[in-house]
């Protein structure tokens, strides 16, 4: 089982993030930084810690997609996960979908993300890394839990405030 | 919606679903806890994780409810007793019933979406917040004791929601240094530990309360954080403690401190 938690006040800090107008992108994309605990069954439980917005000159203009990301967006990221081992943080991309209830991976969401996370194992080989696509109340995610390994979905989030929220699969 | 739970139909058309979905951890299934396993699954909790490493004892059963005098002759687990309560009310319930200290059912704790604490000492108090603080999981602490002063006795108790992002037991002043310091040495000061069932019933039942509000909130404006003190001479209770905390954040658990220490894959 994965389980990905975050506190509903960082969440609702991304969602405003990710709100906002980009100058020619036509969404935004971040990162959340997160660390992990293992669960009894080998599955993992993930842990937003922050959030790291990418910058608006770290966009590439590329009309096909809603966000393209440069060279600079990831290399930021990575150097945010590196702290040379157990420190290491994992690193999961989002994005947001503007409408509530349940959301999903598009196919370029998907192809596109198959092609960056993995290489996140580079700078933080310990930590599960992932992709998670917002709602504007719920959550969709993949995580990779090892080098190598085929995404998994994220079985349950769970926003933690008050309201305390949790969807998924199980 | 389940219609087993149409009275409560006013916590939300998707209330039974919710609270379906929620899987409760239970740490200490005595008292407190034994009133726990009765009421969630009543409101429609229907995942457990139930820890508690003791049997029933004779000496339990002024408050260990559920349990009979078989049980005791029986020496059956306190865990499957909480087991046998919540399958009476709720067959197809999910329970993960680890007889065992909490600490050595952490792994499955961790998968829990809130937790209570039925322990008996300040100490595993405190140990019990830090852990779900570090896995971004609602804690609702239940506490009671029984003081002597001045040749006669004085009941106390209190449950606090303890939220990731709003204040710890050591914020409300539940937990401080003195107090550990003083339990090191002996815990109340009535004997070995003096309990009895009727306080517990009004702390869990608060606290089943507490949970309901926060994840289906009836009346608008649920409670981050929560303190109700049980004065059990005169049979209040309190809820100022919180009022003097204002919005300060928790200087206790830095919100970056999340997770295992060391995380290795299983």
């Amino acid at each position: 089982m994965i389980i990905f938690r975050a506190r509903s006040d960082l969440l609702a800090a991304v969602r405003k993030d990710l709100h906002r107008p980009h100058p020619f992108a036509a969404e935004r994309v971040g990162f959340l930084i997160c660390r992990a605990g293992r669960l009894a069954d080998g599955g993992i439980v993930v842990l937003a810690i922050g959030y790291d917005p990418v910058a608006d000159d770290h966009y590439l203009d590329d009309p096909r997609v809603g966000a393209m990301m440069g060279p600079a967006a990831i290399r930021a990221a990575m150097q945010r996960a590196y702290h040379g081992g157990a420190e290491d943080l994992g690193l999961f991309h989002v994005h947001m979908h503007g409408h509530y209830g349940p959301t999903g991976f598009s196919a370029i969401d998907a192809r596109e993300s198959r092609k960056f996370v993995p290489d996140f194992f580079h700078v933080a080989p310990g930590m599960p890394h992932g992709a998670i696509v917002l709602s504007l109340d719920q959550a969709v995610g993949l995580c990779w839990p090892v080098p190598g390994a085929s995404p998994l979905p994220i079985d349950r989030f769970g926003s933690v405030g008050a309201p305390l929220l949790t969807w998924g699969r199980r | 919606m389940d219609s087993r739970l149409v009275s409560q139909s006013f916590l939300g058309p998707d209330s039974d679903t919710i609270l379906a979905r929620i899987e409760a951890g239970i740490v200490g299934l005595c008292g407190g806890g034994s009133h726990l396993v009765h009421q969630l699954p009543l409101v429609g909790v229907s995942k457990f994780v139930l820890a508690d490493p003791d049997i029933a004892e004779e000496r339990n059963r002024n408050r260990l409810l559920g349990s009979t005098p078989a049980d005791v002759k029986a020496a059956l687990a306190k865990t499957a007793i909480a087991e046998r309560v919540i399958r009476s009310i709720n067959p197809d319930a999910e329970i993960t019933p680890r007889r065992s200290r909490w600490q050595d059912a952490i792994e499955d704790l961790r998968r829990c979406d809130v937790i209570f604490g039925c322990v008996d000492s300040y100490r595993e108090r405190d140990d019990l917040e830090r852990f779900c603080r570090r896995f971004l999981i609602p804690y609702i602490d239940l506490g009671m004791d029984v003081h002597e002063a001045a040749g006669s006795y004085s009941i106390s108790g209190q449950v606090v929601l303890s939220s990731p992002g709003g204040p710890c037991l050591w914020c409300l002043g539940i937990l401080n240094e003195k107090r550990l310091r003083q339990e090191a040495g002996q815990y109340g000061n009535a004997g070995s530990r003096p309990q009895v069932v009727w306080p517990n019933g009004v702390l869990a039942s608060l606290a089943v309360g507490l949970l309901v509000q926060l994840v289906c909130p009836w009346h608008g404006s649920p409670q981050l954080a929560a303190c109700c003190e049980f004065d059990g001479n005169h049979h209040r209770v309190e809820t100022n403690r919180l009022d003097a905390f204002g919005d300060l954040p928790c200087r206790h658990s830095p919100a970056e401190e999340l997770g295992d220490h060391f995380f290795t894959r299983g």
